[in-house]
């Protein structure tokens, strides 16, 4: 037995010579991102010019991809995050994270913040403290495909149309035998996104101060939204996506089965891949009611804890510089400065993207008013996806999800 | 080992000692991957989550202790954990005497095969040794309502088919057949216990003119008891944990008609991060387990024999 013990403490030893021996040689920055593909490989590049920037730096890029926010809670949970993150769900997390007025205003100069439009910035902020640069964004349009427009000989969508102008277009589309509609409607829509059809029509889900949700979410504004996409399922102005089937809009968008498609940059690339001539027209308004706009803003944060806060900073100023805004091309550019230097404000495939930005800034998504939305925001879906099912009795699933996320506001 | 040559009987005496030591050791030795993979992986866990279930427990943030709220609120105030847990009821409730009959009769089929058994024996058990994803992913296929196998099948004979994992009132349905699929397993294990049954019970019985129907009842069935008992009561269990299925399958819905129990508390510990509500559900469901097995061996008691178990037999049965 002796013979063992000295074999298994020589191994131990020997281990342990061996993890010390690679310990870091040179400073090792941790950054976490949830993109994957080409957006990873930018983000890498940025990485790169970054380390040659700084000698001695290492940026480990640490690609989350789909389990982004198990991956993250489980480093926090274990005192162990990455230095720097992708961050979006701000409420969820801003107790651990670094906030950056001092140093946004320290290093002015150099950041600009007045680059930033301010609904973007709004979004990184909790109870007043910035807690993440923004690095990316996509406001809501409506994608349209030019050859079903010209072909079926409806006129084009205008700048300023409603949605009464947009039903009366789709109708004309539906083709039974084809199984071709004019537009989709979404069964199960990300919350988050829908919020911004109650906006359009002057209602919210819950109050500002985040307590009160009875005469918002199930207001007579709110039930009229949910109805009008009920009603569009209904008179086959729209396919239902999402019912026990899988297939996205993007996917019938692309091969010509809806003539148009409500959704935001995520969607351009494989869009202009489809090889079709299509449009962007902004959201439709509810009558004179100007549009608003979903955000959909990605952001980089810094963790209270960071191993290396100085060097972090750095990085998110970095990431945060115009030329690193510039080469993140899957997203919108941040800063208004780039926008305008591309000619994106001006570009009809873009302009929609940015217009509706500049009205986009008024309201503050839900889930940043109260920390229990998630949960509330199930039931929500839930309302949303029976009116689906039902084609109608929006009003009554408003009301039955508001009576069911009555405890949770506490 | 030269030393203790040298060193006369003493040193020979403790050698001698520290050699029976090692070997009382070796066994723990042998079998201590396993006992410290259960004590670190296993119970060490188990324990823990008991403690975090007293707590609110944000993972990220401020833990509180908060005593018994946890419990309290999810029975008291939270809809869906009655909703969840009714749903799952109602799962086992059909899935667990389905996957018995059904794995019983596949069994006795294939013992009874002439030819052949070897060959369906593996086709039966397939689908138990594919992957959760993938089975769910060739369900999606077969069910899918413009697409799907199923629907194209019942066009053929002229059925519009329904929308399988879209209709409310049929995604449960769609769920217990697709998890039943899985049933190789069980099949496996009660094939065994058919084959181990002594031929001679049959031949004694054939002589005696029983006939075939009261030796299933009375020779085969009470033979497999420890068998069926086994997989009785890990039906059970399976059945509520069901989630990789549901979770892929339908999400929870549509409407959570498919939100099982296990999903509510996988979303509360990694959709919420309510990591404290979420180990309370894990022990509210432990204790549903627990208590249905203990239910099942008392019931079962009464009529599982085990092999060279001896019973005192009371009264005049066998007069």
């Amino acid at each position: 037995m002796p013979e063992m013990r000295t074999t298994i403490i020589g191994s131990l030893l020997a281990l342990a010579v061996a993890g010390a021996a690679t310990a870091r040689a040179e400073e090792v920055l941790r950054f976490a991102t949830w993109d994957t593909g080409e957006s990873l490989a930018i983000q890498q590049a940025i990485a790169k010019k970054f380390e040659e920037k700084h000698p001695g730096v290492k940026v480990q890029v640490e690609p989350y991809a789909e389990g982004y926010d198990q991956k993250l809670v489980a480093a926090f949970g274990a005192g162990n995050p990455p230095d720097v993150m992708y961050m979006w769900n701000f409420p969820q997390y801003y107790t651990s994270l670094k906030p950056l007025d001092e140093l946004i205003a320290r290093d002015s100069a150099e950041i600009k913040p007045d680059d930033f439009p301010e609904g973007l910035m709004n979004t990184t902020r909790i109870e007043g403290k910035t807690y993440g640069m923004p690095s990316g964004f996509t406001t809501q349009v409506v994608f349209y495909n030019k050859e079903m427009f010209a072909k079926a000989g409806v006129e084009e969508p205008k700048e300023g149309w409603t949605w009464d102008d947009l039903r009366a277009k789709a109708g004309k589309f539906r083709d039974e035998a084809g199984k071709v509609y004019g537009f989709a409607v979404d069964a199960k829509p990300d919350p988050y996104d829908f919020e911004q059809f109650l906006w359009s029509n002057g209602t919210k889900y819950i109050s500002d101060d985040g307590k009160e949700i009875d005469g918002y979410m199930n207001s007579d504004a709110a039930a009229a939204v949910l109805g009008m996409f009920a009603d569009m399922a209904k008179k086959e102005e729209a396919v239902t996506l999402h019912l026990g089937d899988e297939t996205g809009g993007d996917t019938l968008f692309q091969g010509g089965k809806i003539a148009m498609f409500q959704s935001a940059m995520w969607d351009k690339a494989d869009i202009d891949a489809a090889g079709f001539s299509y449009g962007v027209a902004p959201l439709p308004t509810f009558g004179d009611r100007p549009a608003h706009s979903a955000l959909g803003v990605s952001a980089i944060s810094i963790a209270k804890d960071a191993a290396h806060p100085d060097l972090a900073w750095e990085f998110v100023k970095f990431f945060s510089s115009p030329d690193s805004v510039a080469m993140r091309v899957n997203d919108l550019p941040v800063r208004k400065s780039v926008a305008e230097a591309k000619g994106m404000t001006k570009d009809p495939v873009y302009k929609p993207f940015f217009d509706i930005l500049a009205t986009s800034n008024t309201e503050r998504h839900a889930y940043l008013k109260n920390a229990n939305w998630g949960k509330i925001q199930d039931n929500l879906a839930r309302a949303i996806e029976a009116t689906m099912i039902d084609q109608g009795n929006a009003k009554a699933h408003l009301d039955d999800a508001v009576k069911r996320s009555k405890r949770l506001l506490k | 080992m030269d030393m203790a040559a040298h060193a006369g009987p003493k040193v020979e005496v403790v050698r001698r000692r520290r050699a029976n030591a090692g070997r009382h050791l070796a066994p723990f030795l042998f079998i201590s991957p396993w006992i410290l993979g259960f004590l670190f992986f296993t119970l060490g866990p188990l324990c823990f989550s008991l403690t975090m279930s007293f707590f609110d427990w944000p993972v990220v943030g401020e833990r509180t202790f908060v005593g018994l709220d946890n419990y309290r609120s999810m029975f008291m105030e939270d809809p869906q954990f009655r909703e969840s847990l009714w749903i799952t009821v109602k799962f086992a409730a059909i899935y667990v005497p389905f996957n018995i009959v059904m794995s019983f009769l596949l069994a006795l089929l294939l013992h009874h095969a002439t030819f052949a058994s070897g060959f369906f024996r593996t086709v039966f058990y397939l689908p138990s040794v594919i992957s959760g994803v993938a089975l769910v992913t060739i369900w999606s296929w077969i069910y899918s309502r413009e697409y799907g196998l199923l629907n194209f099948m019942l066009s053929l004979v002229g059925i519009d088919g329904p929308n399988w994992l879209g209709d409310p009132s049929l995604a449960l349905v769609a769920i217990i057949v697709a998890s039943l699929w899985g049933l190789g397993g069980t099949m496996l294990i009660l094939l065994t216990g058919l084959k181990a049954i002594p031929k001679e019970l049959y031949e004694a019985a054939t002589v005696s003119g029983v006939p075939a129907w009261a030796q299933m009842l009375f020779i085969t069935l009470p033979m497999l008891g420890p068998m069926l008992i086994f997989t009785f009561i890990t039906s059970i269990i399976s059945a509520f944990q069901q989630l990789t299925i549901a979770l892929l399958l339908t999400k929870g819905g549509p409407l959570g008609s498919t939100y099982f129990f296990a999903m509510y508390i996988y979303d509360n510990a990694f959709k919420y991060f309510d990591m404290g509500y979420a180990a309370a559900g894990s022990w509210v469901m432990f204790a549903i387990v627990l208590t249905l097995s203990l239910v099942v061996m008392r019931w079962s008691a009464a009529w599982v024999y085990y092999e060279g178990e001896v019973r005192p037999v009371d009264g005049d049965r066998d007069a």
